[in-house]
């Protein structure tokens, strides 16, 4: 995680991650391929289940590409609805946080 | 489109749904048991809840949730659909009808029944669950894959909770939900995409989930396919979820409810203290989720004491709950809108397969509802089309010598068309008969049980189609019929035994058409009727002479006598004054006969003959004292040219006609409608040999026949006045108007009966 920070991109969340958020969502993350990620969801008050989708894809495929993929901060209510939508979030946890 | 419109669509469906249930029922009754009926009638009962919900209906709410209850267990193989079971469904349905209806109209129910059957219903309902309540079933032995819906506003929520505005369904079980012993569920839950496009969430379930106990839960992200390719709205996470809880299966099922359709969803009991889930990693969740109610801001729920976080999910709870019910009602008004006899069929439909096979179902035959009133006006328009068009050939053949024939051929066509068209018309207010019938079979059911006999109703030709007019003014007249067929024509089941038959009567409504007309036929396998009990009834009543020599026929005919009634004692069913003869009077107001035939020892037959319209008439133009006349082509048998030598004086002023050996009596029309003061000479006329209501034969005397026409009906109470003797009249293609023969008043007068007005139909509608 510590080299090719320069290389980074990052994403914030929006606070709101409903169903119709799950578009928009999936469109910024595609236009981040190609660069190793860190997502901020330090602001996020709800999401829901599409938007979970879309970031475990975003997941998949960055590890797919051998490119990290990290939340670097995150919200209590980000946390607590990944673990009651039973999607494990901890090996993503960037680990300097 | 305000509330007023949408409730009245709503008791549309329920008219439809409550057919449905009928129906599916008698089908489980026959001894179907095909899965697809007990759904279809689990369905019917789920979306009148579910409306009535809605709109805030509470007795129908509770009546229909006890309903339902009882009916899922029947679904789920816990409860045989026996004879009895059956019995107290069908008491059921009807009851259901009743609240639907005093829910529209206003009016009572009988509270007494309805409560009793709740207890029946919940007392089938136990029986094979003897541990749990009957509202709240448990244990639940097979996995089953549609999902059972219940209450929106789960049991978990308590009384303080309650909400009047959406689903106050279960106000009289959720105050004191069963005690259960903790229960480990294991939930398999597959949304569909269409979960997310309804704008449902399977977050929010889940967290409504989580609340009902200790929950572990997986996620099953197989499907999930690479950023590239996934489509953002689509459903690709599935959940197995284990629950412990003591809340019970009903209310993990309602949690749910509105999402049933759109998704998979199989709730079964994890094995006995077993340790659920072992092949796969489950996660924990957390307990307190206050922070994900939408209501509480993200940063809440770290200082609030427990109460307050209890109070606050209950709340949220709710909120969210009849948010979910306005959304789920909003998205079926939507349907509604657009296609009114789909829309609670799909939001009921029990599984995704069903659904899709209903709506291909009724995607094949679109249906619209019309205001009666537009297809009236529509009717009357090609009627007066009809005669335009009769009066415009009429001109062009007085007034074109020269024969153009384009001229004529343009007529022909415009004649065909029109007439097209007027069948077209025609058949819109055409309809089965199966409402009618299928509320005879209440009807039976409940005469039944009053009478302590024991009677099945056999319908046959349900789909045969007659004008709305006809349907709806026969379910009076077939009610009284079949309250008569139980009630008088078949025996108790001792003396059906002691006559070597089955214990059981039968009863057996058909419908068909026949030349034009439908006929109706009510068969009973009783006693048939007493003819020796009749023939002294009606010496006593004075209606016969002692010495009267009748035929097996005309004994058979007296019972439509007014005030006749052979019953022994007036009993609560039939006898109340209103006899056959009320019946006879309302299918001759509608341009029918009935008649009877009856052996003794095998039963009765009743055979009702109407018209398939009220609006047009297939008649016999004929002219009489230089009036023109139309008689009923249905009432002819035979026309034909008097001889001389077959006019036989009888009596005073009686003439009789020699027909093949018999004798029938000659009815000069012209004399009986005063037309002329003298009586005509038969020689010069033509006889019209006509069916009269008590079988016998009479030969009507006219002076010519003009022809033989559809003519169309125009009422002459609605116009000018009743004229007895006179059904109705009609416009010529001349622009005349002419009348229409009743002429089964035509034939009493000639007996020497007056013509007074109630003995003359009034068939015009």
């Amino acid at each position: 995680m510590a080299s090719r920070n320069t290389a980074k991109k990052s994403l914030k969340l929006a606070p709101v991650l409903d169903l119709n958020e799950a578009t928009a969502l999936h469109e910024r993350l595609l236009s981040l391929k190609g660069a190793p990620v860190v997502i901020d969801a330090s602001a996020v008050e709800r999401i829901g289940t599409l938007c979970a989708q879309v970031l475990m894809a975003g997941a998949r495929s960055w590890e797919e590409d051998r490119m990290s993929f990290t939340f670097a901060k995150v919200s209590d209510a980000f946390v607590k609805t990944t673990q009651l939508i039973g999607v494990d979030i901890a090996p993503l946890m960037a680990k300097e946080i | 489109m305000d509330m007023n419109e949408i409730k009245e669509i709503f008791f549309q469906e329920c008219e439809e749904q409550l057919a449905e249930l009928e129906s599916g029922l008698l089908k489980l009754n026959d001894g179907d048991r095909d899965p697809e009926t007990v759904n279809a009638v689990f369905r019917a009962v789920h979306s009148i809840k579910g409306g009535a919900g809605a709109f805030g209906l509470d007795d129908l709410v509770s009546f229909a949730h006890v309903f339902e209850t009882t009916l899922d267990c029947v679904r789920s193989n816990r409860l045989e659909p026996n004879q009895d079971v059956l019995k107290v469904m069908l008491k059921s349905a009807d009851v259901l009808a009743d609240l639907t209806n005093a829910a529209r109209d206003g009016g009572s129910v009988d509270e007494a029944r309805s409560r009793q059957l709740i207890k029946e219903l919940e007392a089938l309902a136990n029986g094979e669950l003897p541990q749990a309540a009957a509202v709240e079933p448990v244990a639940r032995p097979a996995p089953v894959a549609a999902p059972a819906p219940a209450p929106a506003a789960a049991p978990a929520v308590t009384d303080e909770g309650f909400q009047p505005v959406a689903f106050s369904f279960d106000e009289f079980e959720a105050n004191e939900p069963p005690a259960i012993e903790p229960t480990t569920f294991e939930i398999l839950f597959r949304p569909k995409s269409e979960l997310y496009a309804k704008g449902n969430d399977a977050t929010l379930l889940l967290r409504d989930l989580s609340r009902l106990g200790e929950m572990s839960i997986h996620c099953d992200m197989d499907g999930l396919p690479a950023l590239g390719s996934i489509n953002p709205e689509a459903a690709y996470f599935a959940w197995k979820i284990s629950l412990k809880t003591d809340k019970g299966e009903e209310s993990i099922r309602s949690v749910f409810e509105f999402a049933e359709w759109d998704c998979e969803l199989e709730v079964t009991l994890a094995g006995d203290h077993a340790a659920p889930g072992e092949e796969l990693p489950m996660q924990p969740v957390p307990f307190d989720l206050s922070m994900l109610d939408e209501e509480i801001p993200a940063s809440a729920g770290a200082g609030e004491d427990d109460d307050q976080v209890a109070a606050q999910q209950r709340e949220a709870r709710d909120d969210a709950v009849s948010a979910a019910a306005t959304a789920s009602n909003v998205l079926q008004m939507a349907q509604t809108a657009r296609a009114p006899a789909e829309s609670n069929r799909s939001a009921a439909s029990a599984s995704a397969a069903q659904a899709a096979a209903q709506q291909a179902a009724s995607a094949a035959t679109p249906t619209i509802r019309v205001d009666l009133d537009r297809v009236d006006r529509l009717i009357n328009l090609v009627g007066e089309l009809v005669i335009n068009q009769a009066m415009l050939s009429q001109s062009v053949i007085e007034n074109d010598t020269n024969g153009t024939s384009s001229i004529n051929m343009g007529l022909e066509e415009l004649q065909q068309l029109t007439r097209e068209i007027q069948d077209s018309v025609m058949a819109i207010r055409a309809q089965p008969v199966k409402p009618v019938f299928q509320r005879m079979s209440r009807i039976v059911r409940e005469i039944a049980d009053m009478t302590g006999k024991s009677v099945r109703l056999v319908t046959e030709g349900e789909n045969t189609e007659v004008d709305k007019t006809v349907i709806d003014k026969l379910a009076e007249p077939l009610t009284h019929m079949i309250r008569n067929a139980v009630d008088h024509g078949l025996e108790t089941p001792e003396k059906r035994v002691a006559a070597g038959k089955n214990p059981e009567g039968t009863v057996r409504l058909t419908a068909k058409h026949r030349s034009g007309r439908i006929v109706i036929e009510l068969a009973d396998d009783g006693a048939g009727i007493n003819r020796e009990k009749v023939r002294q009834k009606a010496i006593d009543n004075d209606l016969i002479a002692a010495d009267a020599n009748l035929s097996d026929e005309e004994i058979d005919n007296l019972i439509f006598h007014a005030g006749f009634s052979t019953a022994d004692k007036i009993s609560d069913i039939s006898g109340r004054g209103v006899g056959m003869d009320v019946v006879k009077r309302s299918i001759q107001a509608l341009g029918g006969r009935i008649n009877i035939s009856s052996k003794p020892g095998h039963g009765s037959v009743f055979t009702m003959s109407l018209p398939l319209t009220l609006a047009v008439l297939d008649g016999m133009v004929v002219t009489v004292a230089n009036q023109t006349l139309v008689v009923p082509l249905t009432a002819i048998v035979e026309t034909l040219q008097p001889e001389a030598s077959a006019i036989h004086s009888f009596g005073a002023s009686q003439r009789l006609i020699s027909i093949r050996n018999s004798f029938c009596p000659l009815v000069d029309v012209g004399r009986i409608l005063n037309f002329r003061a003298t009586q005509a000479n038969p020689v010069e006329g033509v006889a019209l040999l006509v069916e009269s209501e008590g079988g016998g034969q009479r030969a009507l005397m006219v002076d010519a026949i003009q022809g033989q026409r559809q003519v169309v009906i125009k009422s002459l109470e609605a116009n000018y006045t009743h004229v007895p003797g006179i059904a109705a009249a009609t416009i010529l293609g001349d622009g005349r108007v002419a009348l229409i023969l009743d002429v089964d008043a035509i034939v009493a007068a000639s007996r020497g009966h007056s013509l007074k007005p109630e003995m003359s139909l009034a068939a015009a509608g």
